[in-house]
């Protein structure tokens, strides 16, 4: 967690330093990334609650104990993007703008989850006899964490360096595609991924998906401002 | 870079994607669960232990049933903090072969406060005594309490390091590992 606090301070400072580049106020990039880390808070925890209200009935003040596991991450994600969407469109921010300002805090807070992957043990990966592998949950495994802070890294470097983009969208759109692509890659590597059809990784599958959304997208935006 | 040859790369990525797909499928994911460790989607490290009247608990030999294996201590105030509850639980859901063995790390407690701890709270589920730190080690203590939530087939579903655990989580992982 306070990885993730690190990074979410470092990359909204990043972010900051290029607002004007999309045309977003600091202030407006600074309230929307607020306003959506609180929305993630409270609607992970109001999700959850939801999908297991007979529980919370029993024990009501459940709902607002200390419990961080008291948390639904998708629930929290869709929460985040209502409200972001909501601010967005109250102060008439430009969507593919808006994300354009935001791509070097992703980039950011990626790194920082590959971290804290690494710090608790998650997202570990298969076992193996390579040299570069790390004795993790009693075995000697892929380091998937190490894999995905490196990559995380290397798409920060590819974004930041890039020079200005000449259509709003594209920056965003070309960070989720190395996101994505560097997702399907590593995923292959990894000992926990859900499998489904017998032996694909619903992972792999669903960055796959995405990489074709974000190619349709990329075409969207070239053809848009043509 | 013009649109065909734009499109020839995404084919050629997505192309290059789907084979990597294909050959990384893989069918050894479902051996984690016989592969012991303290981590969710591992068997649960086995252990044997007593409690203070002298009666053995063999994690393995509860196959079958849903378990809760807390880790604890009389001085750790979380751990106090949350037992009230973890009893609860315990007799509302022990017919439905629900387990708790609540492991007294004794190693870093005084053996002497556990039997009065136990009574004061009213605890009715096994006290197990960890003596030597194996179990610690097993289980790769980190902190106190620890709670692990195994299913009726041995797999850690769910682990959640510190506390104090509220009835409502506690209600939502024991149904979960019931099912």
């Amino acid at each position: 967690m306070i990885l993730l606090f690190i990074a979410t301070w470092i990359g909204l400072t990043l972010a900051e330093k290029r607002t004007e580049r999309h045309g977003i106020g600091k202030d407006d990039l600074n309230n929307i990334t607020y306003y959506t880390l609180i929305a993630f808070i409270i609607g992970g925890r109001l999700s959850f609650v939801l999908q297991n209200m007979p529980a919370f009935i029993k024990s009501p003040l459940g709902i607002i104990s200390i419990n961080p596991d008291i948390f639904d991450p998708l629930g929290a994600l869709a929460v985040a993007f209502i409200v972001a969407f909501v601010y967005g469109q109250r102060r008439k921010l430009l969507l593919w703008n808006t994300l354009d300002a935001l791509t070097p805090y992703f980039a950011i807070l990626a790194i920082g989850i590959g971290l804290s992957h690494l710090a608790a043990g998650t997202a570990f990966g298969m076992e193996t006899d390579l040299a570069w592998g790390i004795n993790l949950w009693n075995a000697t495994r892929h380091p998937t964490q190490i894999y995905e802070t490196l990559a995380s890294i290397l798409i920060f470097g590819l974004v930041w360096f890039q020079k200005q983009n000449p259509r709003p969208g594209i920056l965003f759109l070309t960070y989720a595609a190395l996101t994505s692509a560097s997702a399907l890659f590593i995923q292959a590597f990894r000992g926990d991924s859900t499998m489904i059809f017998n032996s694909l990784r619903q992972e792999q599958v669903i960055a796959w998906a995405a990489l074709v959304v974000i190619f349709i997208l990329f075409e969207y935006q070239l053809k848009e401002k043509a | 870079m013009q649109k065909n040859q734009r499109i020839i790369l995404y084919l050629l990525i997505l192309i290059a994607g789907a084979a990597w797909i294909a050959l990384s499928a893989n069918t050894t994911n479902a051996a984690i669960g016989k592969t012991s460790a303290p981590q969710a989607g591992f068997s649960a490290p086995d252990f044997t232990l007593k409690t203070p009247s002298g009666e053995e608990y063999t994690l393995s030999k509860l196959t079958g049933n849903a378990v809760l294996v807390n880790l604890w201590a009389t001085w750790c105030p979380p751990c106090r903090a949350e037992m009230p509850a973890i009893e609860k639980m315990y007799q509302e859901y022990k017919d439905q072969g629900f387990v708790v063995l609540a492991v007294n790390m004794t190693y870093q407690d005084d053996p002497a406060n556990v039997v009065p701890f136990a009574q004061k709270y009213g605890l009715t589920f096994p006290i197990l005594l960890e003596e030597t730190g194996d179990v610690g080690a097993a289980y790769q203590l980190r902190s106190l309490p620890s709670s692990y939530f195994i299913n009726r087939a041995g797999v850690i579903q769910e682990v959640v390091i510190g506390g104090p655990m509220s009835e409502a989580l506690l209600r939502t992982r024991i149904e979960h590992i019931l099912k």
